[in-house]
Parts: C-alpha cells; structure tokens; sequence
C-alpha cells in the first residue's frame, strides 16, 4: 500500500504542473498585469491627468456649434425716405455629408442639386464624399423660390436629414443704377466696398450675433441634461437718410447722361446739386456709372465692345481698370481746370476787395501780354473792346479776369484762393475725396503771368467737390459750408442715433459782394454767354467754362466743359454744377453743351422743391397756360373755359357735350395753343403728321405748329435775348402720327453762344 | 503516447471508488467563489458600461435607447447558464473534444471565405434567429483546449522542437493565416499571442520562441514600413492628432475622438451617463470603443478601478490554474486567463492609442451575443478546473 501510495503520490506529482510551467505561467501574469495593464494606465495617466485639459477643450470645440447670426444691414434712405439700399432675406443651403446614407444618394444629390442650385456638380460631389462632416456649403444667398424647390425635392428623395438653410442678407439696389456712385456697393460676404456702403461700413453693418449650443455627432442639439445654450443676439445695423433726393437725382442723371451720350463723352460726366444754404448734396450723379446690384459688370456697352476684342491678361488688364473707372466717385476723387467758371471767383475778389465794381470799364484788344506774354481771348483775333463788369461775365473776356486778377494782387488773390477752399479737403463725408496738393496751384508768391492765368481758371487743378463747395459760398452770402451727403443716422428702430448739423467752415467774402456778383451772373444767363442755363421765372446766375487739358496733348476733344450755377439769384436756394469730360460733339463748349444740362435739371428740380418762380412781366406775355378739365361740359361751356386760359378751340363732331379732349386737363402748352375737343363717339380722333421742328427757328416752328394742329411747349428760350435760337429736340419725332392737339415739347439752343 | 488525459487519470489513479465517480462526465464540489464574484463584477459594471456607452447610438440608429442592452442582458443570463453548466463538466472531457473543435474551427474558417459578403469582410457567420459569431472565437477556443491537450501530452519531451515547437507552430501558422486572410488582424494578433503565450508556458524552446519572436518582428517591420502595408493605420498611430488635421480625417476619426472621450474625462469623469462624445462623435460607443465613454464618464480613477477589476480576475484565472491537479487543467486555466488578460490588455492599448487601431472587443465591456456567450462559457471550464482542484482536495483529507 505504502509504494502504492508512494507510485500514486509520485504519478500525482507527474501529473500535476511542473515547477517550470508554474514559473513561466507566473512571468506571463506578471507581464499582462504590471507591463501591459500598467502601460495603459501610464497611457490614460497621460491623456487625462496630463493632457486631460487640452483633449477636453478640443472636444467641447466640436460639441459646441457656434451659429453667427447675421445682423440686418442698416438700409440706405433718401431725405424723403425712399429706400436706395437695404438688405433682402435670403437663404444658405448646408449640407451634412454624415448624414448622407449611400453612395447612390451621394450620386444622386450631386446631379440633382447641382442643377437645382447651379452649382459645379464635381464640385458638389466632392463634398459629398466627406463622410466626417456635417456642415458644408452648398450655395449661398438663394432666394425663398429655389429654397422652396429644394424643399419639395428633399422630401420627395427622403433625405430630410442632409440639407438644411439658415438665413442670410443679400444688399438689393431697388433703383438699380440710381445715385450708385454715392451709394457703392457690398462684396460678396455683405461689407462695404465704395461709397458709402464703405465708408459707412461701421455703422451700417451692425454686430453679429451667436447662438452657442451643444450639438452632437450630427450637429443636433444634445438632450437636455446635457444642453447649453448662449445666445448672444445680433445688433442691426443703423440706417442712414442722405441729403440726395431721389427725384432730383433721377433728373439729373436722366440728362446728365443724355448729354454724355449725345455729345461722345469719353471720360464720362458729372452733375452735382447742392443746398446752398446746409451744404447738404440733393443730387450727385456720374455717368457713366454702374448697376450696385451687380456692380462687377462693365455697363458702358463700348468698353464691354471693346472688352470683347481683347483676350488674356490684356483683358483682365482692361476689365480691371474699366471697373475701376465705373467705380470712381469722379466728383471727389479727379482734379480738372475749372477754366471760365473761375471766373465768378475773381469777380468776387474785385468786388470784396473793392479794386472793381459794377461800373468798372474793361477793355479787350484780342488779347493780353504780361510780361511778353500774350495771352488771347477766346474770340482772337476779334475783340470785345471797352466792356462794363456785367458785360466782361457775360462776353467771359479773358484779358479783362487777367487784369481784374493783376489787379486784386498774388496775395490777395492767394488768399481767396485757399478761403474759397481750393487748398484743402471740403471734407465731404465720402469715401476717397483727393487732397488737393500744393503741385497743383500756385501760392502768393506767384509772379504775374501765373496770377494772370489763374485768374481766368487755368493752370491749376481743384476738384468738383470744391467748386460746387466754392459756388455754394458765393451763392449762401459768402458763407463757406462743409459739404455732406449723410443727414441723420436712425437706429433700427427709426430712432436718431446722430444728425448732421450744418457746418459753416467761414465766410469768404461778404454778403454784399455775394449778391452784387450774383446779380452780374444772372443777367449772363438772362440773355448774356450764359443764357443756355436759363429758366423761365428762377432767375438763374452762373458761369460757363471749357478749359483745355494744359498737359495732355492738346486736341480738341481734351476739353472740360463745364457749368456751375445757382438759383434763384436773388435768394440763393440750390447750386449746380456739371462737367463733361472730354465730350466729342462738334461744338464743346461749356456754354452749349454744360449749361443745357444744368438748365434742364434746374427747370425740373426747382418747381419740385416748391421754389416759387416769380416772372417778368415779358415772360409772363410769353407765358404758358394750363390746359381747362372740359369733359362731360357742354361744348359752349367748354369752349368759354377754353378761351379764358388763352386758348383755342377745336371742335370735332355735332354733338353737344364733350365726351373727350386731346390735350388731357392739365396739360401745359403755350398761350394761344390749340384743344380739340370731341362731342360724338363714333367720330374717329383726327389725327396728324408731326412736323419736323429741328433746325427751325421759333418764328418757323410756331408756324408749323399752327399749320399741322399740334402744339408746341417751348423751352430753352430766352425772353428777350437776343441770338439765333434754333429747334435742337422735340419730344415726338418729326413725321410721326399723332392726335390732333398733341403736346410737342421742343427744347431750343442758341448755336452762337460763347464758351 | 496515444492515452489521452483521462486514460491516464483512469490507469495511473488510486481505486478509490469515490475517485472513480468523479472522473464521469460531471463534475462536483465547490468551485472558487473569489473567481466567480470577481467574473460577475466585471459582467455587471460591463452591461451598466455598455448601456451607458451605447445608449445615445442605439437612440439614433435604432430608435430605442435599449436596443443594445436588452440584447446583451438577454445574452448574459444565457452566458451565465452556459457558465454554470461547463463548471458542471468535468473539464477532462475537453481532451476528447480537442481534435474535432478545432477540426470544426478549420471547417468554420474556410466556410467563412464561400459564404457571400457585401463589404469584402469575411469574419462573420450568421445564425438565423440567435446573430452572428465569429469563426475566428470558435478557433480561438479550439486554439486553448488543443494546446492544452498537447502539452498535457508531450510534457516530458516539449523541449523537443519536434514535439514542443513545430506542431504548435503549424497548427498555429494554419490558423492565423486563415483568420488574417479574412481580413481579421486583430483576431490574428490575439490568436498568436495565446499560442505563443501556451507554447512559452507549457515549455517549448525558449530560443526557438525568441526566434520567432524576432522574424516576426522583421517580418512586421519589413511589411509596414518597406511594402507599406498598413502604413496609414501606423500613421494615424504615431500622429493621431497630425492626421486627423491633415487629410487622413476619416483614418484618424475613430482614434481622435476616443482620446478626445478619455481626455474629458479628467481625474474622476463627467459623471456616469455623462459622456458627450458619445453623442455620434465617437463610432459605434458600445463595441470596441466602450472603454473611452467608461474613461469619459469615470474618468482616471475609475479606469484605473474597472483595470484593476480585470488584474483581479486575471490573477485569481492563474490562481486556480497553480492550483490545478493536472496540466490539462492547468494550461486550461493558463490559456483561458490568458486570452482574457491579453484581449483587455489589447483594446485598452488600442482605445488608449498605445497600440495601432485594430477592431478588438472588451471582454465582458463590449456588445456581442454569440462571444459574451462564448467567453462566460469558457469561464465555466476555468470554474470546472476550480472544482476539479477543490475535489482532490477532498480525496486527499479521505485517505
């Protein structure tokens, strides 16, 4: 039993696990436990305790979404209220590329939605492809219209969970190219780039706001328990109301660019209106401009012509600096020479410095030599000879300005020179207004044939900012204003955060001598040089001025012709000035071609502003009348009321009530026009052939009138001027059908006019 | 040499009756208590674990938050039966079961490669009505219990390089490239290290090992860093952060927002439940990442706890294998331990970034049916080894 035992036992011992087996076994549990165990928890020691805090703020980045929400850009207003700018909403297509299920969606969202939303289809699908992702943009600013059709396409392929829009702003224009030069426009992501829009980026633009949350994977909201949410609201943007008034806008620039066309502008126009008495600008228009809605588009028809025939870099080139060109605020940012109109300056100087007055005699031989230098008037080898003041403004006679400038003296006329604000900024409130330099005048030490020069405008550069500035000053009494073009800035809830106060920056010259010169610059536009500006029952005063491009080459077309004026010249209300840059017409003088434009922007803009005209009693003769309301009245009653306005009547058919009269009630024609007035309905409308009235002198086209039965409305004339003026445009064309009665208004032009 | 372990208990064993009984199909007697509370207490903080982790996932992809965890309750109770039921099996009986589980593994494995796959992944075989399971787990086991048989055989003679080594190596060699060819790396790693780790211990050449050891590291380095097989996967490891800002986003995702998970979590956690970046920023939470939303709710402390927990259960696993009567039991007990430290030890390196990414569950911590039942009932067989020791305890007091 014992060795039994003792086999047993020793057999037991075979089997059991070897000492070495035991060891090992104990070697293997040692290393996953202390090597491999204590490696990872010398790892998780490193990322939680060391690197805890790092980790942890990179994930809460990801588990935090940080929406911006986009402040409603502050609108844009006229001084009337009209909306020029504002902020339309629009939508923002994101997709969630995680949320995307297979590859056939992916393909399917990538021909589909590229079409929907216009958008590069590989490009698209590339996006698709980031299967991590769940925020990429698929297109920006997409009107309500596609939001709806992707909507529709969404919920039609069951993919509600990866399209999504948040909404954004998009800067809309409602008058298109209206006044874009004073407002610019916004880039792509909603920030100002010219104008105002730029220069008022602060105030318009407003504070994002943020709306914090936690999000997960998905970028849904988190449950509750775990949710966190910030809002940080979004500040609108202020608004701004400017001085421009839309409606005198539109005038101006409706003729302003009439006058750029039809005279072959080639380095384009401005007009500016000013309120004399704020400095506050009611128009400023440049043509040629550009869309602000779509501001990156060449507008003038030639360059994109001449656009066409370039390629390459030389494209680009060009394209740049034809944009750049569109762009330019023309009326703060280029010099020019203000030539003849300078004029009214140093008219002022002789005044206020009492070396001229009204009865001072001018003589004009042709020309001037100071020093030895002979400088011509603009009718050399003719001559004015011996002329009052008044007379050497309205004959613009050069050697009389030289010898008025001669005698007010360099220092004298320097210091008019920089009080009429020709030195400085006139610190508009518009972007990029040029400083003028002191390389582009001369100061009192002057010697004479610069003073000469300078008298009579040129050679020295200022900009039209500081003339229509400098001709406001004459026209306020000799008060110099700072110009502006912002009148208030209202919060988003119409509240005045901040209003522009009027800013005398001094006074020039005195109120005496602003009224003297102005009545001499009226009488030039009653029937003297300047007549082209003149409208009927607003006493209109101004100069006219072409001045040659002194350092360009001289050609014919390197002219400025220019205009500035004001009205009324008894009680200064606003002040026009209008420039044509290198204009191509047969004639370019600033006389024939400037002055029209400011007469026709004048004769729009001051009844709108409710400036009453008062009339002589020879342009009360010449008056026009408004035509009586007739319809429905007997047809003797009718004519009575006809003929008690000072017209005519014409009566078509045998009935006894009028059932229908051409002109309309209301209408204006000349005394003594013609109403046709129809008693029966079935008599047709007599109608007849419009003659041709261009070229026919007011005696020829009154007759052709009278012979064809329309009526004319006469403007651009005179009364009691003196001169050849002839028919220049008729509003209906010459040989056209037209009702008998008809209104033609035909705009007349003196041909012989001086610069 | 052609006995098998239980012809030798039977021939080389006293003719007590008593004895005689126990060598049936049943075993009796207590098993080890320590063992089985340390087992329940992994299984339970697992299930609250992964119910936590997957909760957010299952709400999104399932539409219930409990999708995952009724699921893996249900397959728990079954496991733990499954348990109970091989502690009952006198763990003997494997010896007969040795050569045809693994001949099925063989059969499994190849099956694996004719049935059809959509992705090109073939690790799965799906069982209609009960889920899916891996081959790879059946071979796995099939792995332990041959080894087992094996050394318990040749013990004498495992210093052999015929007996102790070359076997080993083929049947080993066999498997893996099988399991690699799936492609399964992870299963593949973990496969070899069992074998090498049974071979080492059951007392093969100590050279010849090493020297494997050292071809398969030339062997890795040549085919990561001169084929550039896997050379992203080694990429995103070294510079998880690099890649994930650079264009490798998609490769590093998984490994980001896992350190992203533990990095929240700090010294004590967020708080269980609490884990944001188990709100869709970390992939499939419940599976082989669970331990980052653990780390994120529970923070160092209580990852260090629950590895702890794991230490526990891996030394009481070779505590009972010392403790074993025989080498059968023991290199069971062996093997099984070890197969559950080393898939911890490697997927708390992978969630950790201390290893390259490579798909490996947590045992008992990870959602899985078919392999939590698997692996509690091969618990059961270490809990047979138990009772096994604790009943020759019993025969010794008698005589």
């Amino acid at each position: 039993m014992a060795t039994s035992e003792k086999k047993s036992s020793s057999e037991m011992n075979v089997r059991a696990p070897a000492r070495g087996m035991k060891l090992r076994a104990v070697l293997v549990l040692l290393v996953i436990v202390f090597v491999a165990f204590g490696g990872v928890i010398a790892q998780l020691f490193h990322w939680q305790i060391n690197q805890g805090d790092s980790l942890q703020q990179e994930a809460v980045a990801q588990q935090l979404s940080d929406t911006v929400t986009s402040p409603n850009r502050g609108k844009i207003l006229d001084r009337n209220g009209n909306t020029l700018a504002e902020s339309q909403l629009v939508w923002t297509v994101i997709m969630s590329p995680a949320a995307i299920e297979s590859e056939e969606d992916r393909l399917t969202i990538a021909e589909d939605i590229s079409a929907l939303l216009e958008v590069d289809r590989d490009t698209l699908y590339a996006k698709t492809q980031k299967t991590y992702s769940q925020f990429e943009y698929v297109k920006k600013k997409i009107p309500r219209a596609k939001v709806e059709e992707l909507a529709t396409w969404v919920s039609e392929k069951q993919m509600g969970g990866v399209f999504r829009v948040i909404t954004d702003y998009k800067r809309v224009y409602p008058y298109g190219s209206l006044a874009s030069t004073v407002l610019g426009f916004t880039g792509a992501e909603g920030t100002g780039l010219y104008g105002l829009e730029a220069m008022y980026e602060g105030t318009l633009a407003g504070e994002a706001g943020r709306v914090i949350t936690t999000q997960n994977g998905w970028g849904e909201k988190m449950p509750n328990t775990l949710s966190y949410e910030k809002t940080i609201d979004a500040n609108d943007g202020n608004w701004l109301v400017l001085t421009i008034d839309q409606t005198i806008q539109h005038y101006a620039e409706k003729y302003l660019e009439e006058a750029v066309r039809s005279t072959g502008c080639t380095n384009r126009g401005l007009a500016v209106m000013m309120d004399v008495k704020t400095g506050g600008i009611l128009a400023l228009a440049v043509k040629g401009d550009y869309d602000p809605n779509d501001p990156f588009t060449v507008a003038d028809p030639d360059v994109l012509a001449q656009l066409a025939e370039l390629s390459g870099d030389e494209e680009s080139t060009a394209r740049a600096a034809a944009l750049q060109k569109q762009w330019n605020n023309k009326v703060v940012y280029d010099f020019y020479e203000p030539g003849s109109v300078f004029k009214v300056f140093t008219s002022c100087m002789g005044i206020e410095e009492g070396v001229a007055s009204e009865n001072t005699t001018f003589r004009c031989g042709g020309s001037l030599t100071v020093l030895g230098r002979k400088m011509n008037c603009h009718v050399y080898p003719s001559a004015h000879g011996t002329q009052t003041f008044a007379q050497a403004i309205s004959n613009s006679c050069n050697p009389a300005f030289m010898n008025l400038g001669l005698s007010v003296g360099a220092k004298n006329f320097f210091k008019y020179f920089v009080g009429f604000g020709f030195t400085e900024l006139t610190g508009i409130d518009m972007l990029g207004e040029s400083k003028v330099t002191s390389a582009l005048y001369y100061d009192d030490t002057m010697g004479d044939v610069s003073l000469a020069t300078n008298s009579i405008g040129q050679t020295f550069k200022i900009t039209p900012i500081q003339m229509i500035t400098a001709i406001s000053a004459v026209a306020n009494g000799g008060d110099l204003m700072t110009p502006y073009v912002v009148a208030e800035q209202l919060d988003s809830a119409g509240n005045v955060v901040k209003a522009t106060t009027p800013t005398v920056r001094r006074q020039v010259i005195s109120k005496d001598t602003a009224s003297r010169v102005s009545a001499m610059l009226a009488a030039a536009v009653n029937g003297g040089g300047s007549r082209n500006a003149y409208v009927a029952g607003y006493r209109v005063a101004g100069k006219t001025g072409t001045s040659d491009k002194t350092e360009t080459a001289q050609t014919e077309n390197n002219v400025w012709a220019s205009f500035a004026g004001y009205a009324p010249a008894d009680d200064p209300q606003v002040a026009i000035l209008v420039v044509l840059d290198e204009p191509h017409s047969a004639i370019r003088y600033g006389g024939t071609i400037s002055a029209p434009v400011a007469q026709k922007i004048l004769a729009d803009a001051l009844p709108y502003l409710g400036i009453e005209p008062i009339y002589t009693d020879a342009e009360l003769a010449n008056m026009n009348s408004a035509t009586p309301t007739v319809v429905g009245k007997e047809v003797n009653t009718a004519a009575s009321l006809v003929k008690s306005q000072g017209l005519e009547y014409y009566v078509v058919g045998d009935g006894s009530t009028v059932l229908k009269q051409v002109p309309d009630g209301g209408a204006t024609i000349p005394k003594g026009g013609q109403v046709v007035l129809y008693t029966e309905t079935t008599v047709a409308d007599k109608t007849v052939t419009v003659p041709k009235f261009e070229g026919m002198t007011l005696a020829q086209a009154n007759q052709a009138a009278a012979a064809s039965g329309v009526n004319i409305l006469i403007k651009g004339l005179v009364t009691g001027a003196t001169g050849d003026p002839k028919v220049s445009t008729q509003s209906v064309a010459g040989g056209s059908t037209a009702p008998r009665g008809t209104v033609v208004t035909v705009n007349f032009i003196y041909a012989d006019a001086i610069e | 040499m052609a006995m098998n372990g239980q012809e030798a208990a039977r021939t080389a064993g006293t003719p007590a009756k008593k004895k005689k009984r126990s060598y049936g199909l049943l075993a009796v007697g207590g098993f080890d208590m320590p063992f089985l509370i340390l087992l329940l207490l992994v299984l339970s903080v697992g299930l609250i674990c992964m119910f936590s982790a997957s909760f957010v996932y299952a709400y999104y992809n399932d539409g219930d938050s409990y999708f995952y965890i009724k699921k893996q309750m249900i397959f728990a109770l079954i496991g733990v039966v499954a348990m109970l039921a091989c502690s009952c099996i006198d763990y003997h009986w494997w010896h007969k079961a040795a050569l045809p589980l693994m001949g099925v593994s063989f059969i499994l494995l190849i099956i694996v490669f004719i049935l059809p796959s959509a992705s090109g992944i073939r690790r799965w075989i799906r069982l209609p009505g009960i889920g899916q399971f891996q081959p790879s787990e059946v071979a796995k086991f099939a792995l332990i219990v041959l080894f087992a048989h094996m050394v318990s055989l040749n013990h004498k003679r495992m210093k052999k390089l015929t007996v102790g080594f070359w076997p080993f190596l083929l049947i080993l060699g066999a498997v893996c490239a099988l399991v690699v060819l799936e492609p399964h790396l992870s299963g593949t790693i973990l496969l070899a290290a069992i074998g090498l780790v049974m071979m080492f211990v059951g007392g093969s050449n100590v050279i010849a090992l090493l020297g494997l050891l050292v071809l398969g590291g030339i062997g890795a380095y040549v085919m990561v860093f001169v084929m550039g097989y896997e050379y992203d996967r080694i990429l995103v490891w070294l510079e998880p952060f690099k890649s994930y800002a650079g264009d490798m986003r998609d490769q590093a995702w998984q490994t980001v927002q896992s350190l992203y998970a533990i990095g929240s979590g700090g010294l004590l956690g967020q708080g269980l439940g609490n884990s944001r970046q188990k709100h869709l920023f970390l992939p499939e939470p419940q599976n082989d990442f669970v331990f980052a939303v653990v780390c994120e709710e529970l923070g160092f402390v209580g990852a260090v706890i629950i590895i702890l927990l794991f230490a526990a259960l891996v030394w009481r696993g070779f505590t009972i294998a010392m403790k074993a009567k025989d080498k059968f039991g023991f290199m069971l007990a062996v093997g099984l331990t070890a197969q559950i430290g080393l898939q911890v030890a490697l997927n708390l390196a992978v969630v950790s970034n201390l290893f390259p990414n490579t798909g490996i569950s947590l045992p008992f911590f990870s959602y899985g049916g078919t392999s939590l039942v698997m692996l509690l009932g091969q618990m059961g067989i270490i809990l047979s080894v138990s009772r096994g020791q604790n009943r020759l305890h019993q025969d010794l007091i008698e005589e």
